[in-house]
């Protein structure tokens, strides 16, 4: 499998109930691993019955596939319909760009830093 | 004038550095060996063609997406996909992919030729579907031209071919989309 690590952290600072995790990318999302590494982010997804929003930090992020991007609009579905927020931070620009032509930076917005995202976020 | 005539000529026009080169690579069907793939056409693109960065990174991604589409749908477990570039400096990069037609999808140049146009009218800037966006966003924005053979005796051949045009570059997709020449 190409290389790809995925860590998931609680942002401090949060308050209101809200719950919000940072899911930080590091190496290729493509067709041999995402399908693995997707299920730590359903299981984070189903284990809050509601209020959680989502920060991915793609400053480590290579590559992302379209299978990738279908992940990430259909977690961003989940999330939005339970009222919680997703945002993507510090993507590089070859992501930005694909991100940009499937139409997903239409529903997830992006944000050049990490604090900036958090601040749109919480 | 037969073929060796041709190249003979051909020899004595064009200078060494400009002619097409062209690279085929038989890959397993196996995801594994595409970041190999993914990082092979990256240095191509960037250092042989004349394409920019960004357009070394997109074509990247076409190139993953079109052998992707092979190993899932065109080749069986066990057979294999084959991947040529063509590049011709300072005017275009070609990639053609080939499947056995063994795989679990069974489907003609015609039919594929097909579900790409619903494809493309279908999937908008807003689309929330899981999956669909390979083909017709990824591959149909980034590339000028776009063919599906059938290949005789299975199999169907894919050809996506984009042309250097210095106006392209960090020109925003999707606004970047230009006619998409279709034939089968």
């Amino acid at each position: 499998m190409t290389p790809v690590q995925i860590t998931i952290e609680d942002v401090a600072g949060v308050a209101n109930g809200k719950i919000v995790k940072l899911i930080r990318v590091v190496g290729q999302l493509d067709e041999s691993n995402v399908d693995d590494e997707a299920k730590a982010i359903y299981q984070l997804i189903e284990s809050v019955p509601g209020g959680l929003s989502l920060i991915f930090d793609f400053m480590g992020l290579e590559y992302m596939n379209s299978k990738s991007i279908g992940y990430l609009t259909d977690w961003y579905s989940k999330v939005s319909a339970l009222g919680g927020k997703v945002a993507i931070a510090g993507a590089r620009d070859n992501i930005l760009d694909i991100l940009q032509v499937v139409g997903l930076t239409q529903l997830v917005n992006a944000y050049p830093t990490l604090d900036e995202a958090k601040a749109a976020v919480l | 004038m037969d073929q060796n005539a041709t190249e003979q000529v051909a020899e004595k026009i064009i200078p060494l550095d400009e002619r097409p080169i062209e690279i085929k690579i038989i890959i397993p069907t196996q995801a594994y060996f595409l970041s190999g793939i993914r990082d092979f056409v990256v240095n191509l693109t960037k250092n042989l063609t004349g394409f920019s960065m960004q357009w070394a990174f997109r074509f990247q991604a076409v190139v993953d997406e079109l052998c992707n589409n092979a190993i899932e749908h065109g080749s069986k477990s066990g057979a294999v996909v084959g991947v040529t570039l063509i590049s011709t400096k300072g005017k275009s990069l070609e990639v053609i992919v080939e499947d056995t037609g063994t795989g679990n999808v069974t489907i003609n140049a015609e039919g594929l030729t097909k579900l790409y146009k619903e494809k493309r009218e279908n999937v908008g800037v807003q689309y929330l579907g899981f999956r669909g966006r390979g083909l017709p966003k990824i591959v149909g924005e980034w590339t000028d031209e776009l063919i599906f053979e059938d290949i005789p005796g299975g199999g169907i051949r894919v050809r996506a071919k984009k042309y250097l045009r210095k106006e392209d570059d960090r020109v925003s997709s999707p606004l970047v989309s230009n006619p998409i020449h279709l034939t089968v």
